[in-house]
């Protein structure tokens, strides 16, 4: 429709058409940025400030220390440590996560019978909470009457020691949070499949695509705006990585905190331990508050790179710029 | 579609019997892994599941998948250990309730404004928006935590119910990308017959969406419903528990109930299970929905 374009700007400004839709758009937008001011961007201010004070939450205000907290970090060894952690994480968990319930979702979409109560089952790890999946996975991970140990035997293989092998221990976080995941993933790209039109696949089997050809170029590009949704999002996760970790590999018999040899102290997970210890020189909430801010800067480059690569292969349907 | 033939490759010399099998035998490979996959999947579920009815010597004998002698007594025991149960089922609810019905309108309504209209400052503010999910939730506890200490909103479920009307990064993005898979043609007609930006997102938008909003809204509520960090710091009150709190509370520093625990986290997921199985007669709704459109 020539006649209507939406938001043209003329000669002598915005259009009484655009403006009445900048409105409109502020309007709809207001709960959301006042709840970022008042919920988050104060909290953020007066947490950069901590990264420059030591407090023990017992003195009624911080000390200024200056750049002392991020001196510390920079001569830190453990920070390369629990980043690499993290960056072994995202290769196993967050990759096996987006691509396993791709294909369970891919699977689950083709109208099989009983679909419904598939994917409430494919769901049901979701839905328990994290003190069962913890000591789930402990058990099935268990060394001597673990069911994954027993599977190994059953070919032939010897089974490492999951949660007690500094190599292994991530993996196995690693498996247990893409079982818990994997039905919340599955859900997100089944919606996104659902809103394919079908025509499209009419169109691509009249033209003799076969299943692969249908997938590459109607299934991917129609949901790539829900696959970028859930790369970006999930690498997010990925490098905020706590629950799991605490409850699978920090504590109980045998089982050191930040799992054996440091191999699955995550960022969050140091920066948690730090939060409570204090020194002379340094106070952990600061401390804490300083690591969160190198945290929150290295995943704004990850998400600035995605988001970068993004018009290569995101496709929006509905979008014109 | 007439002179459509479906399998171009098949010789002539294919007799019909083949021809169906070629056309049956995919299919029923198909169930065969679905179904493979979901008794893998399944696994540690059925443990859980085993393990709330295993008598308490047995809890760990891996020979118990079967438990024998099975046991109720830790789903009694859980209403003796828990008395105030139905108290934490009520707070569960609210929050869980309350913060999903938040969540989905002013998220969506951000997610609109981001997807469809046109203003100076959309792309900062998308930007924003991603940047406000990269900061660690830990970054910002102490502030917040005395923050909500000044409002007197401690042991209130006023931290989880207010903020979601607020909405929120997380499901704004998420409704953003769904929105912008929507053809715009539809919006576009309603404009020239003078609907308001309101109506539009009413009803073109909302309902076009159904399973976007089925799903954001399952997640968000299993999300409130399993809550545990930001309850553990705001609820201290025993009045005020939900229910994880309460089943934590079986986990001891040196003995654990875990036949009271597995009992309690498979009476927890019965009423997910229920409203998701509900809600997929709304998943088939959309898909009708989005098939009529374009």
């Amino acid at each position: 429709m020539p006649e209507m374009t939406i938001g043209a700007r003329t000669r002598r400004g915005p259009s009484r058409q655009a403006r009445r839709e900048w409105l409109a758009a502020y309007a709809f937008l207001t709960p959301q940025m006042l709840g970022l001011l008042i919920f988050l961007a104060g909290p953020l201010l007066v947490s950069i400030y901590y990264t420059f004070t030591k407090w023990d939450l017992v003195a009624p205000a911080p000390t200024w220390i200056g750049l002392a907290n991020w001196r510390h970090l920079f001569e830190d060894p453990r920070i390369g440590k629990v980043l690499w952690n993290t960056i072994r994480f995202i290769l196993t968990g967050t990759t096996s996560f987006l691509v396993l319930s791709l294909a369970v979702a891919l699977l689950v979409n083709q109208g099989l019978r009983g679909t419904p109560v598939m994917r409430t089952l494919f769901f049901l790890p979701w839905v328990l909470s994290q003190v069962a999946v913890g000591t789930t996975w402990k058990w099935l991970l268990n060394t001597r009457s673990g069911p994954i140990v027993q599977a190994f035997k059953l070919f032939g293989l010897r089974s490492p020691e999951w949660l007690l092998d500094a190599r292994y221990a991530m993996i196995a976080i690693a498996m247990a949070t893409t079982w818990q995941a994997l039905g919340f993933g599955m859900t997100i790209y089944l919606a996104g499949l659902q809103g394919i039109p079908q025509h499209l696949y009419d169109a691509a089997k009249v033209d003799g695509a076969n299943a692969w050809q249908r997938f590459r170029y109607v299934t991917f590009p129609s949901l790539s705006p829900v696959i970028f949704f859930l790369t970006v999002t999930s690498l997010i996760a990925a490098f905020q990585l706590y629950d799991p970790v605490v409850m699978m590999t920090s504590g109980g018999v045998g089982i050191a905190p930040g799992g054996p040899k440091d191999s699955t102290r995550t960022i969050v997970l140091y920066l948690q331990n730090q939060m409570f210890s204090y020194s002379e020189k340094l106070s952990g909430l600061g401390y804490a508050a300083t690591i969160a801010w190198v945290l929150a800067a290295l995943i704004f480059v990850v998400t600035l790179i995605q988001w970068r690569a993004a018009r290569w292969w995101v496709f929006y349907g509905g979008e014109e710029d | 579609m007439a002179g459509y033939i479906p399998h171009a490759r098949l010789g002539a010399q294919e007799t019909a019997v083949s021809l169906r099998f070629r056309k049956v035998a995919p299919r029923a490979l198909l169930h065969v892994l679905a179904v493979v996959l979901l008794l893998i999947h399944l696994v540690p579920v059925i443990w859980v599941l085993s393990s709330s009815f295993r008598t308490n010597v047995n809890m760990y004998n891996p020979d118990q998948w079967i438990p024998h002698p099975a046991t109720t007594e830790h789903y009694t025991n859980l209403f003796t250990f828990l008395p105030n149960m139905g108290r934490y089922l009520v707070n569960t609810i609210r929050i869980a309730g309350l913060s999903t019905v938040g969540q989905l309108l002013s998220c969506s309504m951000a997610a609109y404004a981001l997807a469809r209209l046109r203003f100076p400052g959309r792309k900062t503010m998308v930007l924003i928006l991603l940047l406000t999910m990269m900061v660690p939730a830990q970054a910002t506890l102490v502030p917040v935590y005395v923050l909500f200490r000044r409002l007197g909103w401690i042991n209130t479920p006023l931290p989880f119910i207010v903020p979601a009307f607020f909405g929120g990064a997380y499901g704004t993005f998420f409704f953003r990308q769904f929105f912008l898979t929507i053809p715009r043609e539809l919006e576009d007609a309603a404009l020239v017959d003078g609907a308001s930006r309101t109506r539009i997102y009413w009803s073109i938008i909302v309902p076009l969406s159904t399973p976007a909003f089925v799903t954001m809204g399952i997640l968000s509520f299993v999300g409130g419903w399993n809550a545990f960090f930001g309850p553990n710091i705001f609820l201290q009150k025993q009045d005020q528990w939900t229910l994880t709190q309460g089943l934590n509370y079986l986990t001891g520093r040196y003995t654990s109930q875990w036949g009271e625990i597995m009992a309690g986290v498979v009476l927890m997921s019965l009423p997910i299970v229920v409203l998701d199985l509900a809600a997929q007669r709304y998943f088939v709704e959309g898909i009708t929905f989005t098939g009529i459109k374009a």
